[in-house]
Parts: C-alpha cells; sequence; structure tokens
C-alpha cells in the first residue's frame, strides 16, 4: 500500500513538473536564447525547393541563400545595381557577326558545395566537391527539361537549341521507357545537350542568345540559374529511403539547409563551404559587407563601421516557422518570439501614428521599415470589347477617360489599406528605371465635372446610354466572392455611378474568372503585376499586342494593340538603360495616359517591424534574400523577451474569484446532501 | 455474427463509392485542372508550363467518359487508384502522400489522444457527478454551464484561450509546434485545454442524461437498499450499465483521433492531418483531399461496425443477426 502510494506521489510529481515545464510561451528551447538565430514566419509551407521549379516569395527566402548565384544584387544600392557573385565580374554582351549574341561568364576556382553524400555518386569525398561551368549547363538543361515542369522555360527559350534539346529530350523519353529510368546527366547528355551553352574549360560558361535580351542577366540573380550538382539530382531520388531533390537542396550558398518539416519549420545553418567563409581573401563583393550605400543609409544605421567591410554571413542559423495566420505571428513577434513582422490591420493605429511608429512601440526600441513594393495594381478593360474598347473609336477611349477621371486611389488606400500605397500614375512604380516622381497622369486626378463632359463628347450624357434611354450598363468582372472583396469592388463602382453610369459586379469564384479570362468574356476587371527583376520592361510588356490574352493567352489581359506602342517596347525591351530609352519610355507613357487601357490604381507599400536587435536591415521590395546581411544582438534579445513576458496575473485571479462564486452554493450543496 | 459484419461491410463498401462519388463530382465541379496547375507551378506560369503540369498528372483525361478508351478517364482513375490504395503523389507538392500521411499522424495523435482519454474522463466523471446531485443546485447551474459551453463556437474558444493563456497569463505559446521532447508538452497543453473546453459541455449534458435515465432504474434502488454505498452505486451499477450510449460515442470518435483536427491544428499551426486536409482544399489539391476523404470514410464505416461489436462485448443479451 506504501509503495503504490510512493508510486502515485511520484508519478504527480512527475506530471507537476513536466506541467511546470510547459508554463513558458517561449516556442524555442531555452538552449537557443543565447546563439545568433534569425526567427522569422513563413506563410505557406515551401512545396519546391528545386531551384528550377521553385518559384513563390517563401521558398526564395529558402533557395535564395542555399544556392549561390553568378551574380547578385547589392544590397544597399538603388536603384538596383548587379554585382558578381560566383562569377568573378558581371559579364557584357557581345555581338556575334549574325546578329546574335552572346555572354561569357567567368567562375571562381575553388569555390565548393556543401557538404553532402550525394557526391560519392561522382567519386568526390562528401565535401570537396568544386562548382564548375557544366554545373550550370546542367541547370539549364534541367530548366528545359518537360518532366522537371520548370515555369520559366519560356525565358530561356531564347537561349539558342533550347528548345530543340527539349524536344529531343521528350523523344528519346517517348521512344524508349528504359531511357528514362537511366541517370539525369546521361539521359541530358544522350540528347546532346543545349547547342547555346558551352562550357570551353570547368571555369567558364558561355551563352548564346538568338535575339538580345539584357535583362537576361537579371535571371542570373536568382536560383533558377543557380549551379546545381547533377550527382544531387541523381541521389536525391525519393527511393530507399532518400528525400526528394525537391526537399533536399545541395547548393553552394551562405547557408545550408539542415532541417525541413515542411509542415512546421525549415531550419538553415551556416554553410562552412561557401566561398564567402572559404576564401575570405577573395573579397568577393556578394561576400563582404558593402561599404557604401545609398544617401540616408548611414543615418539608418546601415553602414555601422562594425559591419562595413566584414566578412558574411554573421547568423548561426535561420529558422522559420509555419505560420498561416497574420494573428499568432503578430502576437509573437510583440512578444520577441518572431524577428520581423508585418502589422496587423486591426492593430495598425496602435502601432503607427502620423506615419511613424507609436510611442509604445518606439519605447520597445522596435524599427519601422516602409518600402514601395515594384508592382502595379490597376483596373483594366478590355480593349475587344465593343463598349469600352477599341472597337466603339473616340467614343470607348472618351469613356475609358471618364472613368479613369472619377477612381480615387488616395482615398481607397485610406479606406481599405490604412492609407498604405502610392496612387499610380503609370504602370511603373518607384525605383524602376522609367518612373518619374513629379508625373501626374491628367486622367489619374479625381475630375468629376471633367469626367462628366467626356462621358456627354462620347455621346453618354449623364451616363445614359442613347441606344436604351437607361443608364449604361457595364460589367465589372471580379474572381471574388467574399463580403470584403465585395466591399473593396464596390468602391470603385460607387465612384463610376457619380457618372450616372450603371456598373454590375459579376461576382465569381476565381476558378470561373480564369475560365472567364481564357474565354475573352470580361468587360471591365481588376488585377495586379510584381515584378520579377527591377526594368521597366517587366511592367511594360503586360500591354504589348503580341501578348494579347485573346491572341496568345499572354500576360496583356487588357488586349491592348497599338502599333507604336509595339513597335517602342521592342526597341525599348533591348536599349541600354540611358536617355534614349527614356524617350521611349515617355512616349509610351503618353500612348498609355490617352488610350486608357488601364486605369492606374496604386503601388502596395509595405511597413516591415523589426526589433532592436534586429541589425543591417533593408526591406528589398524585390523578392530578395536578406538573411547573409542580417545579424542579430542575442543579448538583447533575451532580456527583452524577459521583461516583456511577465505574465498579466489579474484575469486569473478574476477567473478563479467567479469560478468560486458560481461553485461555493454547489459545494454547501453538496455538504447539505452529504448531511 | 460474421453474416452480420460481412452485411455491414457489403452496405459500407457502398457508401464508401457513395462518397468517393461525391467527392469527384463536388471537386470538380469546384476545381478545373487549369487552376489546381496554377496554384501548384503559380500565377505567372505560361500557358504551356500549365499544360506540362496537366499532362504530367493525368489529368488531361477526359472526365466521364472516352469514347476511344472507355477506363481511361479520370473518374475511372480515381476509383481505380484509391481503392488500390494508390494514393499517388500530392497535387501541390509532388510529395507521397503516404509520407504526409506518415508525418501528419503523429501530430494529429499527439493532440487527439490526450484531448480524448482527457475529455472522456473528465466528462464522465462530471456526468456522474452532476446526475448524482440531480434536481439541486449542483445539477441546475451544471445544465446551464454545459449549454452555455456548447453554445461558444470553437473558434471563440481558440481565440479566446490564445488571448488568455498565450497572450495574458503567457503561459503557453499562442501557436507553433515542435516535436523535440523538451518543448512539445508547452505546444500541446493549449490546444489540448481549448478542446477539453469546446468538447466539455455537450458530452457532460449527454453523459448526465444517460446516468439519470440509468440512475433511476429498479436495480439502483435495490443496490442502495442492500446498503451499497453512493459512490459504488454509480461506478459499478449505473456506469456500467449505461456502457452502450458511452461506447456508441466512444467508438464513433476514434476515427476524428486519426484524421485530426480541423480548426485546432489549423489554427495553432500543428503540421496533422487535419491541417493538411485544410491545406488541401485551399490549395486544390485533389490527390491529397482524395485520400483524405478515403481514409477518413474507411475508418468512419469501420467504427460503425466495431460499435455493434463491442455491444456483444459489453451487453451479453445483445444478439447480432
Amino acid at each position: 500500500m506504501a509503495r503504490g502510494g510512493s508510486v502515485a506521489r511520484l508519478a504527480a510529481a512527475a506530471l507537476g513538473l513536466l506541467l511546470l515545464s510547459a508554463c513558458t510561451n517561449n516556442p524555442y528551447p531555452d538552449a537557443d536564447d543565447a546563439a545568433r538565430i534569425f526567427y522569422r514566419p513563413l506563410s505557406e509551407p515551401p512545396k519546391s525547393l528545386d531551384p528550377a521549379v521553385s518559384y513563390n516569395f517563401s521558398e526564395h527566402q529558402i533557395t535564395g541563400v542555399v544556392y549561390a548565384t553568378l551574380l547578385d544584387y547589392h544590397y544597399l544600392d538603388r536603384p538596383y545595381r548587379l554585382i558578381p557573385g560566383l562569377a568573378r565580374e558581371v559579364p557584357h554582351a557581345q555581338v556575334l557577326p549574325d546578329g546574335r549574341v552572346a555572354y561569357r561568364f567567368r567562375l571562381r576556382e575553388g569555390a565548393l558545395y556543401q557538404g553532402d553524400p550525394a557526391f560519392a555518386l561522382g567519386g568526390a569525398s562528401a565535401s570537396a566537391r568544386e562548382v564548375v561551368a557544366g554545373d550550370l549547363a546542367f541547370q539549364l538543361m534541367r530548366i528545359a527539361d518537360p518532366a522537371v515542369g520548370s515555369p520559366v522555360i519560356a525565358t530561356f527559350a531564347k537561349i539558342e537549341g533550347l528548345r530543340e534539346f527539349s524536344q529531343r529530350l521528350e523523344a528519346l523519353r517517348e521512344g524508349d521507357p528504359e531511357f528514362a529510368r537511366r541517370r539525369i546527366d546521361e539521359q541530358y547528355a544522350a540528347a546532346g545537350g543545349i547547342a547555346g551553352v558551352k562550357v570551353p574549360d570547368p571555369h567558364t560558361f558561355e551563352i548564346v542568345l538568338s535575339e538580345p535580351y539584357p535583362l537576361l542577366l537579371y535571371w542570373f540573380t536568382m536560383p533558377f540559374t543557380a549551379p546545381v550538382p547533377w550527382e544531387a539530382v541523381a541521389y536525391w531520388d525519393g527511393e530507399e529511403g532518400r528525400a526528394f531533390f525537391k526537399d533536399h537542396p545541395v547548393g553552394a550558398g551562405p547557408f545550408r539547409l539542415t532541417k525541413l518539416e515542411p509542415q512546421s519549420r525549415v531550419v538553415l545553418e551556416r554553410n562552412p563551404n561557401w566561398y564567402g567563409l572559404l576564401h575570405p581573401e577573395w573579397r568577393a563583393p556578394a561576400a563582404v559587407y558593402p561599404t557604401q550605400g545609398e544617401p540616408g543609409d548611414a543615418a539608418l544605421g546601415r553602414l555601422d563601421p562594425a559591419y562595413v567591410g566584414r566578412a558574411l554571413p554573421f547568423l548561426d542559423r535561420v529558422e522559420f516557422r509555419i505560420e498561416k495566420e497574420d494573428i499568432p505571428i503578430f502576437n509573437k513577434f510583440l512578444q520577441g518570439y518572431y524577428d520581423s513582422s508585418g502589422i496587423v490591420q486591426e492593430s495598425f493605429d496602435k502601432i503607427v501614428h502620423e506615419g511613424g511608429l507609436s510611442p509604445e512601440m518606439a519605447a520597445r526600441g522596435m524599427q519601422l521599415e516602409k518600402t514601395v513594393d515594384p508592382d502595379v495594381y490597376y483596373i483594366g478593360f478590355n480593349m475587344d470589347d465593343p463598349v469600352v474598347g477599341t472597337p466603339a473609336g473616340e467614343q470607348g477611349r472618351k469613356l475609358r477617360q471618364a472613368m479613369s477621371l472619377v477612381v480615387d486611389s488616395r482615398e481607397y488606400a485610406r479606406v481599405f489599406n490604412n492609407g498604405r500605397g502610392v496612387p499610380a500614375q503609370s504602370p511603373l512604380p518607384p525605383g524602376i528605371f522609367g518612373y518619374q516622381a513629379d508625373y501626374q497622369n491628367p486622367f489619374r486626378r479625381v475630375d468629376l465635372e471633367r469626367a462628366k463632359q467626356l462621358l456627354d463628347e462620347a455621346g453618354y450624357a449623364k451616363g445614359i446610354d442613347p441606344a436604351t434611354g437607361k443608364p449604361l450598363r457595364l460589367s465589372f468582372d471580379i474572381g471574388d466572392t467574399s463580403t470584403r472583396g465585395r466591399v473593396r469592388f464596390q468602391f470603385f463602382v460607387n465612384a463610376w455611378n457619380r457618372l450616372g453610369l450603371d456598373v454590375e459586379i459579376a461576382a465569381t469564384t476565381y476558378n470561373q474568372f480564369q475560365e472567364k479570362v481564357r474565354k475573352n468574356a470580361y468587360q471591365i476587371f481588376m488585377w495586379g503585376w510584381v515584378a520579377d527583376y527591377p526594368d521597366p520592361e517587366n511592367f511594360l510588356f503586360l500591354l504589348w499586342g503580341p501578348l494579347a490574352n485573346s491572341k496568345s493567352h499572354g500576360s496583356n489581359t487588357a488586349n491592348f494593340s497599338n502599333p507604336r506602342y509595339d513597335e517602342l517596347f521592342v526597341k525599348m525591351k533591348n536599349a541600354e538603360n540611358g536617355e534614349p530609352r527614356l524617350a521611349m519610355i515617355r512616349e509610351m507613357r503618353a500612348l498609355l495616359e490617352r488610350e486608357r487601357p488601364w486605369i492606374e490604381l496604386f503601388h502596395r507599400e509595405n511597413y516591415t517591424l523589426f526589433h532592436g536587435w534586429v541589425h543591417n536591415v533593408k526591406p528589398a521590395g524585390l523578392s530578395l534574400p536578406t538573411a547573409r546581411y542580417v545579424d542579430i544582438d542575442p543579448e538583447l534579445r533575451s532580456r527583452q523577451r524577459a521583461e516583456w513576458n511577465q505574465p498579466v496575473l489579474w484575469p486569473a485571479f478574476a477567473l478563479v474569484a467567479l469560478g468560486i462564486a458560481v461553485i461555493a452554493p454547489g459545494i454547501v450543496t453538496f455538504l447539505r446532501e452529504r448531511q | 455474427m460474421f453474416a452480420f459484419v460481412v452485411r455491414r461491410a457489403a452496405y459500407g463498401f457502398l457508401t464508401l463509392l457513395g462518397v468517393l462519388l461525391l467527392l469527384f463530382a463536388l471537386f470538380f465541379l469546384y476545381a478545373s485542372p487549369h487552376e489546381m496547375a496554377r496554384r501548384a507551378v503559380g500565377e505567372k506560369a505560361p500557358p504551356e508550363v500549365l499544360e506540362q503540369w496537366i499532362a504530367n498528372h493525368g489529368y488531361d483525361k477526359p472526365k466521364l467518359w472516352n469514347p476511344e478508351h472507355p477506363l481511361d478517364t479520370l473518374l475511372v482513375d480515381h476509383f481505380r487508384r484509391t481503392l488500390s490504395f494508390d494514393f499517388g503523389r500530392s497535387d501541390a507538392d509532388g510529395t507521397p502522400i503516404t509520407q504526409r500521411l506518415r508525418e501528419g499522424m503523429g501530430p494529429s495523435l499527439a493532440l487527439a489522444i490526450p484531448s480524448f482519454v482527457l475529455g472522456l474522463l473528465f466528462s464522465v466523471a462530471l456526468g456522474l457527478f452532476v446526475a448524482y446531485f440531480r434536481e439541486t443546485y449542483i445539477d441546475r447551474m451544471g445544465v446551464v454551464l454545459c449549454v452555455l459551453t456548447m453554445s461558444i463556437s470553437t473558434l471563440l474558444y481558440i481565440i479566446g484561450g490564445q488571448f488568455l493563456l498565450g497572450k495574458l497569463l503567457r503561459w503557453f505559446p499562442i501557436s507553433g509546434f515542435d516535436a523535440s521532447p523538451s518543448v512539445i508538452v508547452r505546444f500541446l497543453m493549449l490546444p489540448l485545454l481549448v478542446s477539453l473546453a469546446d468538447g466539455v459541455g455537450g458530452s457532460v449534458r449527454f453523459y448526465r442524461t444517460v446516468f439519470i435515465e440509468e440512475g433511476s432504474r429498479d436495480y439502483v434502488r435495490t443496490a442502495r437498499a442492500k446498503g451499497c454505498g453512493d459512490l459504488r452505486v454509480m461506478t459499478h451499477h449505473v456506469l456500467r450499465n449505461a456502457l452502450i450510449p458511452i461506447l456508441t460515442r466512444v467508438v464513433v470518435a476514434i476515427p476524428f483521433l486519426f484524421t485530426g483536427s480541423l480548426l485546432l491544428e489549423s489554427f495553432f499551426g500543428i503540421p496533422g492531418l487535419g491541417s493538411m486536409t485544410v491545406d488541401a482544399i485551399h490549395g486544390n489539391d485533389f490527390a491529397t483531399l482524395r485520400a483524405m476523404v478515403f481514409i477518413g470514410s474507411l475508418l468512419f464505416i469501420g467504427a460503425q461496425i466495431a460499435t455493434d461489436v463491442s455491444y456483444t462485448l459489453v451487453d451479453p443479451r445483445v444478439r447480432l443477426e
């Protein structure tokens, strides 16, 4: 009996200890408090970390630091500037006698991949495989491989022979099922490689384009074109207990993936084989903290002498936690368990006062970083439509101009985005070549009287359609059936109602809306575009005639087609930044200003909060992984976490009191019943 | 009994076919293969990449009828693969679904088993307690509290729990999951408490009714007349004889331990099968959804049969014919 009692006591004590150990809101092991770990939330689990496939912001935060690219963006300079990464220098285009264009990259000698068992396949020791030019050719062949399903194959089709390689490979696989089971490098070799990709020696890599495409260099800052060892793709095949390559990236970047629990966390640790750590004597531009930035960076502490010129990275580890809901992320940030966060709309007024941090948040040592994203949101007209489009001629043009003149982007941002967002005057956002801060689009200011006059000139006096004698009926096709979405779209409809127009919201699910787009069955729509790279081409192509949705299912959903615009676009996209290019952009802008295929709405403005213990932060707008530049002060973090996480006990006391008030009569009843 | 089990299994199989047919119809009415492809490869992917994805995943086949090869349709494929337990790979990320099931089962069970066991013990004990004091303040207050807790939405428990225990009292992390032994308990405590608070009202009310009904039977009076103590009457006589309704409720709930809690896992960021199902719905991941619905239905049908069989174990008078 006594023994049983002691066991029970022991069990109770163990349970008590367990529960006591559970009584902390710190989501991380206590041992990690002193480490230089950057904690970040990820809004969705990574689907694929294969650099040929991965094409979203969350995954890029991982692949962008696990894979080393040939080129990088300068961390601080704006406008964005390319610097060499794994390449020795940024190459220049060489125009060949027949009009083709070649780029020659020279690789740094002695750069290594992270250690990985896959390298045993090639006979190398597990930690000593060098990055060679053949790995870049291999990765381009993967982009061309139909079985890989790379979303950027069309971009790289400008490389001579890429399409042909793709077709040969597919034919070989279809012709012989055994062929598809051969090792991947053997399959590519049998298909003959890509004609326009040359590897004259292990440290030289050359590509030949069938037409000039200077923007291709931007793609060499992205993991799509990072060197990938064939051994890793062959070894990590999902067989015999091995992971798939998409879940086991093997790169040559500053960090390596050490833990992937796709539904809960991703852990990156410093890669000891990174060229920045192995060869600090190279002083490679992408491996040391920049010594200069744009004006204002020094005042904001981004050129702290403690960091300038120092070898990267500063962090030991980057930990991503999968958090799908915004509110828990924000609450954990306020508790000090995430190092950065956006601002949830519900708490905006508590955090931001008059454009800056509220005194309460400033007292916590927080930093607020604002960036204008390189994107554009717009309302588009289907230019094939007989009422609002090109077939309606001058009448349609004036109708579009009138509708543009009553949409107030500033008010929209104030009502729906806490005032965040820069009203757009043209497709080009700030920070992109060709953007002009003082440019005011005459049809993007609010002028109801002028709008009414234009509508009158269009033959729709007071919004009345002469054919029916009733207000002109238009359809605003949206792919959002939520109440919240409807309220947002109603804002625009209300503006057009002021002109007397009868605009009906045709709300469908996003799928049905996509179907409408496929069938070209829409009249007015709203859409947005986020840049892949910082060049005006990446915005102005959205209105290029040959990409019209109705002709080629391309990205020109407005189906805008203007011969002069199309001609200018082709010239502009191949031109170097300079006065002639600027003149072309201005002429294109003027055409859009008059034709109004779009009502440009706004460029998103991002407010990001960082704690005072995070150093060297510079939000980029573009999807740029910044972990290699950031540093953490773990001592300050621990101190502030302890300070901010003292329990507020009165709710517990109040609950206990309420419980007693409810239970006490019950106890009295119980005692009375017992008697 | 064997014939009974076979007959029920046959009915169950027909139900399963119906569920699969319904799932196919609902899913493909809602989503098109193009939309699935767009979700998987990204909004910016050009049409040729979408077509390639659709072909690679076999969604380029006719949905219902293929005059050249009648058995080569999406519908036939759906039934063939599911019924042969060939779940394939997730449409969203290409991960083998069996691997996802293996990975998700642990976190789901880590939350569901303690919630289930503690919830059952707590509810039965409270049910007995309230039933014993029927028609007193305790009983009336118990019923009021039960109805009150039943009337509150699960979402409010979740948000309230996160606010009170995570944000104000700071006893537990607001959300997240880490399977490391040193920290796993702190992640499970809050969802566990929320789950208990959410489920206890309905359960206590149900068990109270069962126990009150059982407590008014003659054998209870006889037991008391023979000098049996209150505790013994309630636990040895009333509880035992009330096992059939308890079993019905308990066994039917068991399948849901495996399929996970959709809301709790999603809101607390627990990477279990429940949140996997929610992600599959949001992400148009038909392959994963098909596997989860199939497994859920199979377990549910199995549990129904097991419930019937278990009646004979707790009550020898029951005969299955």
